[in-house]
């Protein structure tokens, strides 16, 4: 009986501390050599190679990561000075120190000293697994065989590491650097190279809530937050409940052609979104077609009579006035989202158990009570998922809000102006307009933050529910 | 006689009354004729500030430490060893041009091996890309004058130190507005190139006269009988100052990126702020005006709907060919305010060439931007894109002279403040403000109330 | 007789939608004929049809309108992405779905948060971790930005490769074959239809996407940028009244293939999403 089998249910940390306790002692200099305990055991060329990655390691460690570590703490104190040399005719720039790329640079190093322990305890429990299938007499692998075992058993390993590491350095390290942010002082008045930047603490998380000194921006923090989240509902299942209904309008039996169908609706997706966005901004600009064609038909003059459309004004507001800009959102995002959900719909639709329609009808069952007793509750069962994803999805989708309105809608709200926000503006899209009009990076992080939480607790929260509530059984 | 007024003002007045900066115009009583060309002329030749009244102060610029000219390019060559890549940023309309004058200057050095990378940046979004990276961006680039506080602040403009004097010089001396509005600290961070970055009144000749044009009101009145529009841009702080501005308010950007504004008051001519809001309104209100953005102004104006607009030199073209003969440019009118007719102000922009301190060859950089600046190549910029030169000597030339727009820019320089009076945050309350007003004020707000949330968000500090 | 009525309604009813829904594009298409290169306002229909937007567009490159250029630099990202991206998603999936090993429970559910997590939160970080490696402006760091996290995009694929049944696998491990070789023989052949499905979207990503694009390639060198950054900036206020007309021409050129691709996709998309969704 081998090692794993008898210490099975024991979790990675207590393996790590049984080999560190029944090890013997090449195991146990495996701790600090860490090739040590295969090289014992006949394994030298792995035992070199994972000695060698420990150096490298220690190397790394030794010249850049425990400086990077050691500016971490107060992101640099070296201010950037420049000096023009009329002889050379070149600048002379100080060794001066860059907080951005201390903050970058010190977190990729906290994360490779963690993945480091990671792999250093692993190493362990593997180091003491060779030891005892030794003691036991059991073939220890040559280097090939593990090589063999990377294709085989070991698949995951090699399958993974590419795809890992690369989530890593794009998605995971960004993250934490923009988690990081938001607890500095990094804004347009403290801009690496030239400037430093430093860690602030909490401050920029109670400018969101508080009520005193920056009311603008928690006020506009909870409007924005608002809107953000009333898109998002409205988006999500306008286009949902949406693309059922054309999905089933397209796929009864009595409508004719209905290829041809389906594919008209498709065009709007194969037009890309930047394309097809910022044409609609400007079919129905203040002064764009749509205006022109609707006053020539009176209809501007109708709504203004209706009092939709203020007196003070000779156009309708489509994308300019707040009420008229949240529902044309909308409504261009029904445009834009409801061909795809009708794809969807009509693949869910087509593997409804036809033995449950028939027996229904059988019952006596009309053609609302289906739907609502049989079709939509499948719909939900098998889409309901995807559903959440698309909510989540809504309240980032950039694209649409950033595309309809950038350059198009100002706001007529003095206070979320001073936020430098909007009505229309999503919790991202503001974000995304801090960052790259008034380098306002740390309220952007802040901001970052409160979505990524948003999204992270809401998914948790349904996936464990829906795991809980063991839905198949329900639908049956 | 024309010409010659023209030819004074232009060169006294750009380079003199501009250092009002974002001092305060005189305000035009009804009782007078605006001042014309008349007291201009009197202005001092050597551009003396005939109208500083005390809040703006000249910047000098200590040139002690300055490579000159030839030593500069001796020194030079004799520390360049490999080749020189140099990037240059212009605007999208500019490129060929820019191409052209890469290679001229190649030229003049056979022994060096300069290449040349040109990329497309709008100048009024150069910021935006630049302060993203001030590493990466062009080691020179075409930017507008507004921007220069914020990109010193950043470290992201190169002072210059080669032939400072001279540059100085060609721009018609330190008291010029393309000089000022390079000057931060005591030192000159960029090269001038055009100074045309302004706005003025094109009308249609068809429909006003010359002493039509001379007042707001009368404008309206002929456009709303013609069913016809005056357009300008009021959700833009830009062309809203010249309200605020020609009412005697103040408006500067301090040092930090943040900008002072006292609107919500009372003016130095003892203008509330609130009655030019309500001038505004009752502008707003009239059937002959449409608050348009620009791309709009060119659609009105093509199509016929809109026969005036205040708008500046990129759109010369368009209105000159639209409207043939009929094409008329001037300074822009009075407008009523209080009982009384108030000159509208407007900004005097400047657009310039500034050099990546970050660059890898900063001194070949200076000199490309110098090139790029000097009267032949400020002249030729002029006949090809029709732009207003920043170079004293071209901007005093003939054709320069005899070119409407340019002369309508010149005209109105007198009324005009120093652009860069605006700090980071003056834009979009300004914008939310002008938004407010062209819609008519439609939740019948408090003016006052509007004034004190306008002038909250603009003083705001940049970094909170 | 009422059937009739209906059945007229039921179309009356998909025609006026049908018609909705296409109007934008059909003033695309139109405008992109257009004589007038900036926005018609009065007139929905041009006044004068013309194939001068197409013309200048392809042979007639200023530094606004290299089309070509671009279309060729979208097409070779795209391609390097779809192969990178396409291998991890698949690499992912198949470790997830038909592997057991001990933290595959924790990074299923890590990467459940870190898929909810949008790019534009983080683009300046990324920018970063791009120059720190030199590849800013590149194309390369182009393509790794696309692919990169491309691995978390899994779980559709994942929901397929569950719906393969266990048995064949199960019957080739007697056989001795090595899991490398199960995933290569036995169930990617197995997998066409959603193979198909992941790489046509790798595909079309760099197609999509100006805001990444934008950020990188920020040399201001209009040839090396992608379709969608160049027709973007088409509508810069500066160039919006000449270059509209043009816009709409690259928005029809870039369509077609998109179209076409979309097409293909269609069907195994919607297989995809409802086996992986079934199955869970």
């Amino acid at each position: 009986m081998n090692v794993y089998v008898r210490y099975k249910d024991h979790n990675f940390i207590q393996k790590f501390w049984i080999a560190l306790k029944d090890g013997n002692i090449w195991t146990k200099l495996s701790l600090f050599i860490m090739g040590a305990g295969y090289m014992a055991h006949r394994q030298i060329i792995k035992g070199l190679l994972v000695t060698g990655m420990e150096i490298l390691f220690i190397a790394y460690m030794y010249f850049f990561g425990v400086g990077y570590l050691g500016k971490f703490k107060t992101l640099g104190t070296v201010q950037y000075e420049s000096k023009f040399d009329v002889i050379t005719m070149q600048n002379v720039v100080n060794d001066y120190d860059n907080s951005f790329m201390i903050l970058l640079l010190g977190v990729i190093t906290i994360v490779l000293i963690l993945l480091f322990i990671a792999i250093w305890m692993v190493n362990m429990t593997s180091v003491y697994y060779i030891q005892d299938e030794d003691e036991q007499g059991h073939h220890i692998n040559t280097f090939i065989e593990d090589i063999k075992e990377m294709f085989d058993n070991k698949f995951h390993i090699t399958l993974l590491s590419l795809p890992v590491t690369g989530v890593l350095l794009f998605t995971i390290v960004p993250l934490i650097i923009m988690i990081a942010v938001a607890f500095t002082n990094y804004d347009q008045a403290h801009m690496p190279p030239t400037a430093l930047f430093t860690w602030v603490g909490f401050t920029n998380f109670s400018k969101i809530i508080s009520f005193g000194q920056s009311a603008e921006f928690a006020y506009a923090f909870r409007v924005v937050i608002v809107w953000t989240l009333v898109w998002a509902l409205f988006a999500t299942f306008t286009t949902y409940i949406g693309g059922i209904l054309l999905a089933m309008l397209i796929n009864s039996p009595a409508t004719k052609l209905p290829k041809l169908w389906r594919t008209l609706f498709m065009v709007t997706i194969a037009v890309p979104q930047f394309v097809s966005l910022l044409l609609v901004r400007n079919f129905f600009a203040d002064s764009g077609i749509v205006n022109s064609i609707c006053s020539n038909l009176g209809i501007t003059a109708l709504l203004q009579q209706i009092g939709l459309v203020k007196d003070t004004i000779t156009y309708i507001p489509f994308l300019t006035s707040p009420g008229w800009a949240m529902v044309m959102i909308v409504l261009i995002n029904i445009w834009v989202g409801v061909p795809y959900q009708m794809l969807i719909a009509t693949g869910v639709l087509m593997n409804i158990p036809y033995e449950l329609v028939e027996a229904a009808k059988i019952d006596g069952a009309t053609k609302f009570q289906i739907f609502v007793h049989i079709t939509m509750p499948y719909m939900l069962f098998v889409t309901g998922p995807a559903l959440l994803t698309d909510f989540v999805r809504n309240i980032n989708n950039f694209n649409v809000i950033y595309l309809l309105t950038q350059d198009m809608y100002v706001t007529t709200n003095q206070t979320l102006a001073a936020a430098n926000a909007k009505e229309v503006d999503l919790l991202v899209t503001w974000l995304f307009r801090l960052t790259s009009e008034y380098y306002n990076y740390k309220m952007a992080s802040v901001i970052g933050c409160v979505v990524f939480v948003i999204c992270a607790v809401g998914t948790l929260i349904t996936f464990t529910r829906m795991m809980r509530a063991g839905r198949e059984e329900d639908f049956k | 006689m024309k010409r010659k007024i023209l030819a004074a003002i232009l060169t006294t007045v750009m380079a003199g009354s501009l250092l009002t900066a974002c001092g305060n115009p005189e305000v035009a009583d009804t009782s007078e004729p605006a001042p014309e060309a008349q007291t201009q002329e009197q202005a001092p030749a050597d551009g003396a500030p005939a109208a500083t009244d005390g809040t703006q102060e000249i910047q000098t610029v200590d040139t002690s430490s300055v490579a000159s000219g030839e030593d500069a390019v001796n020194a030079l060559i004799a520390n360049t060893t490999g080749p020189v890549d140099l990037t240059v940023w212009a605007a999208e309309e500019d490129q060929d041009m820019v191409k052209g004058w890469c290679d001229d200057f190649a030229a003049q050095y056979p022994d060096v091996s300069l290449s040349f990378n040109i990329g497309v940046q709008s100048e009024s979004t150069a910021k935006d890309t630049i302060l993203t990276d001030p590493e990466a961006a062009a080691d020179v680039f075409s930017f507008a004058g507004d921007q220069v506080t914020d990109l010193v602040a950043a470290g992201a403009l190169q002072e210059v130190s080669i032939d400072t004097d001279k540059i100085i010089e060609d721009c018609g001396g330190m008291e010029a507005g393309a000089v000022q509005a390079a000057v931060r600290d005591g030192k000159l961070y960029a090269y001038p190139a055009t100074a045309d970055n302004g706005y003025f009144m094109f009308y249609n000749k068809e429909y006003f006269s010359e002493d039509d044009v001379k007042s707001m009101d009368a404008m309206l009145q002929k456009a709303a009988d013609a069913g016809k529009k005056v357009s300008m841009q009021f959700d833009s702080g830009w062309y809203s100052l010249s309200f605020f501005v020609g009412a005697g308010f103040e408006l500067s950007a301090n040092p930090d990126g943040s900008t002072t504004m006292d609107w919500n008051g009372t003016s130095k001519d003892g203008i509330k702020g609130t009655e030019v809001v309500q001038s505004m309104l009752d502008i707003a209100a009239n059937p002959g005006f449409l608050s348009t953005s620009d791309a709009e102004f060119v659609t009105g104006l093509t199509d016929g709907s809109i026969i005036a607009g205040v708008n500046g030199t990129w759109n010369a073209e368009v209105a000159a060919n639209t409207w043939g003969d009929n094409y008329g440019a001037t300074h822009l009118p009075t407008f009523t305010c209080a009982g009384k007719q108030i000159q509208m102000s407007s900004v005097a922009g400047y657009k310039l060439f500034g050099v990546n301190p970050h660059s890898k060859n900063v001194g070949w950089a200076m000199l490309l931007a110098e090139y790029f600046t000097d009267y032949d190549r400020q002249l030729e910029r002029f006949t090809l894109r029709g732009a207003g030169p920043a170079n004293a000597k071209a901007a005093a030339s003939e054709e320069v002279l005899s070119d409407p727009a340019i002369a309508a820019l010149a005209s109105q320089s007198q009324f005009a403040i120093l652009d860069g009076c605006e700090g980071g945050n003056y834009w979009t309350p300004t914008e939310t403000f002008g938004a407010i007003i062209a819609s008519g004020n439609p939740e019948g707000k408090d003016l006052q109330e509007l004034l004190d949330n306008l002038v909250d968000g603009v003083s705001q500090p940049v970094a909170e | 007789m009422k059937d009739l009525l209906l059945s007229f309604l039921r179309h009356l009813l998909l025609f006026v939608l049908a018609f909705f829904w296409l109007v934008p594009i059909v003033w695309l298409v139109c405008t992109s004929f257009s004589a007038y290169p900036g926005i018609n306002i009065s007139h929905f229909f041009p006044e004068q049809w013309s194939i001068e937007n197409y013309r200048s567009l392809l042979f007639g490159t200023d530094t606004v309108a290299q089309f070509p250029r671009w279309f060729w630099n979208t097409f070779v990202i795209a391609c390097f992405t779809c192969v990178i991206s396409t291998t991890f998603v698949l690499s992912v999936a198949y470790s997830m779905s038909c592997m057991r090993f001990g933290a595959r429970k924790a990074l299923m559910n890590v990467s459940i948060i870190l898929g909810m997590f949008p790019g534009v939160l983080a683009m300046i970080a990324v920018y970063f971790v791009l120059k720190t490696f030199g590849l800013t402006n590149s194309h390369l760091g182009l393509i790794m930005v696309y692919s990169g996290s491309s691995g978390l995009g899994y779980l559709i694929v994942k929901g397929f490769f569950d719906t393969i049944p266990e048995s064949l696998r199960e019957a080739a491990k007697l056989e001795g074959a090595s899991e490398a070789k199960i995933f290569t023989s036995i169930v990617l052949p197995l997998s066409k239809p959603i193979i198909v499905y992941t790489v046509i979207s790798g595909f079309l990503a760099p197609w999509m996407d100006f805001v990444y694009a934008k950020m990188i390639l920020n040399s201001g060198i209009s040839s090396d940028w992608t379709a969608a950054i160049g027709l973007y900036n088409m509508l810069e206020k500066t160039l919006i009244n000449s270059y509209f007309a043009r816009f709409c021409a690259g928005g029809v050129l870039v369509s077609i293939p998109i179209s076409v691709l979309f097409i293909i996709m269609q069907r195994f998309y919607v297989e995809g999403i409802t086996g992986g969704a079934t199955k869970g």
